[in-house]
């Protein structure tokens, strides 16, 4: 299929390291194979299994279908994957970055919470079913860019980690129903015999079909919409149609395995880059590199791990998807970006510090009741003054450890905003706190137990070489902020990765403690960690009239800056490390705690704190008070379990970010006049 | 004069991708003067402006302010003794007016130092020559383009340099402005020994305002001259390609110059 450009040397050169591939996922399996069973016994355990034989079984049922299973999912994404990138015209789509494998996954746990007797249909539709309403959720978000495909990607993002956040809480939820599900929401291939394959398969073979059925008339979205029309194809049906497949493979896998995300993404970008310029080359090409990908992947992760089982295939696929889109990501064309990214006019107070005395009041409410109010065993109950006493000890560590932290994340995220000058930035939505927690676990994995000190000092490193790696991937298109928002959200995923093999490679056990720390709760924070949290946040805040001219000098823009006198270089470098150190400072307590470090300051621009002194004061009460409210959530919400601040402030940060992003920009942003005209001339053409 | 002050250009150039953008170019720039940079677009005004505001280095050759090379200036020293105003100078963030003309001081206080009596004067006596008073409580993105335009060139005048590098400061004003602006350079030059580089499109402008006239053409020095010199019509026809006549101006006895 390929012979059009089989000639040239260089994909030949692609074929060898596929064929390399393969034959390296071949030898490690067989190793595994050598181990389990003599090499006379091979073929008797494949074929015709002595079930007297433990060996064999093992071979028989978990061996076998764990390849099977790899090869068929491997195949499927990419094939989703292909479809999906030539549908949309959007080299970044994927069963993942359009949020149809978080939707499936969601769905599947919540039915298996509330609603158990519908699992017995199968998972497969209920899968179905998420899966088709994330991806038409992202489809309506991006739908005014004209699904340009950074928009759509970085909606399908956000949806993603929305969906993720909200698995995780089911999955704290629902603990005594879902013990079983625990492995299989992160991707894992592991099998216990072949009903797993046998429900897969069939189904992916018809869909597949199906799939190439379309392959004539979806081939034809190359040469354009009109051509296409010209030529009397109902261009629309058989979009829809086309994309209804793909769902339906993308849903039926992740309802088998699990979210893996990335595979759909870097298979085809690979046939491309081999020579599969056509469509019915990557039908064909990108499905076997994806088989070869996953399964060598997995091979991978039963060696990484300290066993076979623990590390998912799912969590080490970012390591090698999150580049692959790092590299798109700047090769994109123009797209529009998103009002909310657009310098839009917002009011301006004239009465700053009366609002942010309003803040301030609104905090220690948030205080107070975070301290007195909370669910017992009999209900609800607000605590007098005299049983405050008891309750001091358990309930003022954890307010005092989110006040400092809040306050840190929100002066990060407001220096980031000021310097890149994009509204959206945040050390979360950038991954700058989880490239210090990824830091972070790396040192404790590499040289065990360390003081804070050690902590922060590995966080730092981490956090400033995530600001590194961004400054560089963004300065290509001149750090276009909607951009170096998916180049930040893929580093996130890339760092997410990282620390998902670092926990695994290292004995579970000692990890268990770092297990609360990842998903950003305050359970165990002790008073001297608070109590110097908020000694450093205090000093963050005293170091920040240092830097305040600055703040309001960088954004008018760089030439105005430089003409007066501000070093450029030199100044941002300072207020970058200024914004990793309050990162960092906060990701050691806290963990990777999104969207505080983002809302923050946005809430504090948009209402009417627009000077760095104002955005600063108001921007880190809004950070604490967000934070204590969301751990006093956390604390109440599901009694007597817990739910950690950080899956509570994404649960409610991803739909902030995603209205702020997509939703109708009054009433507080007017639309330029340059969008406006933009999205007119889109309509027409439309 | 001494021969040390102002400007210094020898062989200078600037590329960008290897291609080259500007020069290499060699001229001297006196204070006490207004300069006019004229030429057709792509003609490497705006980046020889660039180049001697330090806002790009020159890729090969040297550029000497007051004897010493722009390289070894240190930014704050170097922005008390020359402002510059970009083509587009933004929108103003979220600042007031007379915020906007108090960042003006910032080479003079630097990123701690508190605003003094000389930094209060000095604002004000910019609001005033910029004629931006009605406006000093406006926020700067919520005016019009050209009473924008006054707001940053009274930031500008906050400054107290010696020199003015202005891109195509009366691109967006309208007549009145432009008048004004124009009359006000003049006045500051020959009140208080500026130096003024301009940038400017309309050769009437620059013949009836400026001292020297420096023609570019393709990045290099076509001609320089007096606007007596160059306001001729084989001259502006190798300046911006397009037969021209000259008229005289019926009060001044200034020459105009009409495309013919």
């Amino acid at each position: 299929m390929i012979s059009q450009t089989g000639h040239s040397s260089s994909s030949r050169c692609y074929l060898t390291l596929l064929v390399l591939a393969a034959l390296a996922a071949a030898m490690l399996s067989l190793s595994d194979l050598a181990r389990m069973a003599p090499a006379g016994q091979w073929g008797r355990a494949v074929f015709h299994p002595n079930l007297a034989d433990i060996h064999q079984i093992i071979v028989y049922q978990t061996w076998l279908p764990r390849i099977a299973i790899a090869l068929v999912c491997g195949a499927g994404l990419a094939l989703a994957g292909a479809a999906m990138q030539q549908l949309l015209r959007n080299p970044l789509a994927e069963p993942m970055t359009l949020g149809t494998a978080g939707g499936a996954q969601l769905a599947v746990l919540a039915a298996a919470i509330w609603i158990p007797a519908w699992t017995a249909f199968g998972r497969e539709w209920i899968a179905l079913a998420g899966g088709a309403a994330a991806t038409a959720l992202v489809f309506a978000l991006a739908w005014k860019q004209r699904l340009a495909p950074v928009s759509s990607v970085l909606a399908g993002m956000i949806v993603s980690l929305l969906c993720g956040s909200l698995a995780t809480a089911l999955t704290i939820l629902g603990s005594e129903y879902l013990s079983g599900f625990f492995l299989w929401g992160a991707g894992s291939l592991t099998q216990n015999g072949w009903g797993v394959f046998i429900g897969l398969a069939p189904r992916l073979a018809v869909a597949a079909l199906l799939l190439f059925a379309t392959l004539r008339a979806i081939e034809t979205l190359d040469i354009g919409d009109e051509a296409a029309r010209s030529v009397g194809l109902s261009l629309r049906r058989t979009r829809l149609i086309a994309l209804a497949i793909t769902v339906a493979i993308a849903s039926e896998i992740t309802a088998a395995v699990g979210v893996i995300g990335f595979v759909g993404l870097a298979a085809p970008a690979l046939a491309r880059l081999g020579g599969a310029r056509r469509l019915r080359d990557r039908f064909l090409w990108a499905p076997l590199v994806g088989a070869v990908l996953l399964w060598l992947t997995d091979e991978i992760a039963k060696r990484v791990a300290y066993s076979p089982d623990a590390l998912p295939a799912g969590a080490i696929t970012a390591l090698i998807g999150a580049p692959v889109l790092l590299w798109l990501i700047p090769r994109m064309r123009f797209a529009f970006a998103p009002a909310a990214l657009q310098p839009g006019r917002i009011e301006r107070s004239t009465h700053p510090w009366r609002r942010i005395a309003l803040i301030a009041a609104l905090c220690v409410a948030a205080i107070a009741l975070s301290l007195l109010v909370g669910r017992g065993a009999s209900g609800w109950h607000v605590s007098s003054l005299s049983e405050l006493g008891g309750l001091w000890p358990w309930r003022f560590p954890r307010i005092a450890a989110a006040l400092g932290v809040g306050i840190l994340l929100a002066l990060s995220g407001c220096v980031l905003q000021r310097v890149t000058g994009n509204p959206m930035a945040g050390p979360d939505i950038l991954g700058i706190s989880t490239g210090a927690a990824a830091f972070v676990v790396a040192g404790y994995v590499l040289f065990g137990t360390a003081g804070r000190f050690v902590q922060i000092v590995w966080a730092l490193l981490g956090a400033v070489s995530a600001i590194a790696a961004m400054l560089w991937l963004g300065r290509r298109n001149a750090y276009a902020p909607e951009r170096m928002l998916l180049a930040g959200v893929a580093i996130g995923a890339l760092f997410a990765g990282a620390v998902a093999t670092f926990m695994a490679t290292s004995l579970g056990s000692q990890l268990y403690a770092l297990l609360d720390w990842l998903v950003g709760s305050l359970y165990n924070v002790s008073q001297t960690q608070a109590l110097s949290t908020v000694a450093i946040a205090i000093a963050a805040l005293l170091g920040t009239p240092f830097l305040l001219r600055w703040l309001d000098i960088l954004p008018l823009g760089v030439p105005a800056a430089a003409s007066i006198g501000v070093s450029i270089s030199q100044t941002r470098l300072a207020l970058m490390l200024f914004t990793a150190f309050t990162a960092a400072a906060a990701t050691v307590i806290v963990g990777p705690l999104g969207f505080v470090g983002l809302m923050a300051p946005h809430m504090a621009r948009l209402s009417g704190l627009r000077r760095a002194s104002e955005q600063i004061a108001g921007g880190a009460m809004i950070g604490a008070t967000t934070l204590i409210l969301a751990d006093w959530v956390g604390r109440n919400v599901i009694f007597p379990y817990q739910l950690p601040a950080g899956i509570v402030c994404a649960i409610v940060g991803a739909p902030y970010l995603l209205a702020v992003l997509w939703g109708r920009p009054v009433p507080f942003a007017i639309l330029p006049v340059r969008f406006r005209r933009a999205s007119a001339v889109a309509r027409r053409v439309c | 004069m001494n021969d040390r002050s102002g400007y210094d250009v020898c062989e200078a150039s600037f590329s960008v991708d290897g291609r080259t953008i500007l020069g290499p170019i060699s001229l001297t720039l006196a204070k006490k003067q207004i300069y006019a940079l004229v030429g057709q677009n792509g003609s490497g005004k705006s980046t020889l402006l660039k180049l001697l505001a330090r806002q790009q280095p020159a890729s090969e050759g040297t550029i000497a302010f007051d004897g010493v090379s722009l390289k070894e200036w240190k930014t704050r020293p170097f922005a008390c003794r020359v402002a510059y105003l970009p083509q587009q100078p933004g929108t103003g963030g979220a600042l007031t007016v007379r915020e906007l003309v108090e960042v003006g001081r910032y080479p003079w206080h630097g990123p701690l130092g508190r605003m003094g009596a000389a930094d209060r004067a000095a604002v004000e006596e910019a609001i005033e020559l910029a004629d931006v008073a009605t406006l000093r409580d406006r926020l700067v993105e919520t005016l019009s383009g050209g009473e924008r335009q006054r707001a940053w060139i009274a930031m500008m005048l906050a400054q107290q340099s010696e020199v003015l590098l202005l891109d195509e400061p009366t691109d967006s004003l309208d007549l009145l402005h432009e008048v004004e602006l124009m009359r006000l350079i003049r006045r500051l030059v020959d009140a208080r020994n500026l130096g003024v580089v301009l940038v400017l499109h309309d050769v009437n402008v620059a013949a009836r305002y400026c001292d020297e006239i420096i023609a570019l053409r393709a990045g290099t020095l076509l001609t320089r001259g007096t606007p007596q010199e160059l306001m001729q019509p084989e001259a502006l026809e190798s300046i911006y390609d397009v037969p021209m006549g000259i008229l005289t101006h019926p009060q001044s006895g200034t020459p105009i110059a009409y495309v013919r």
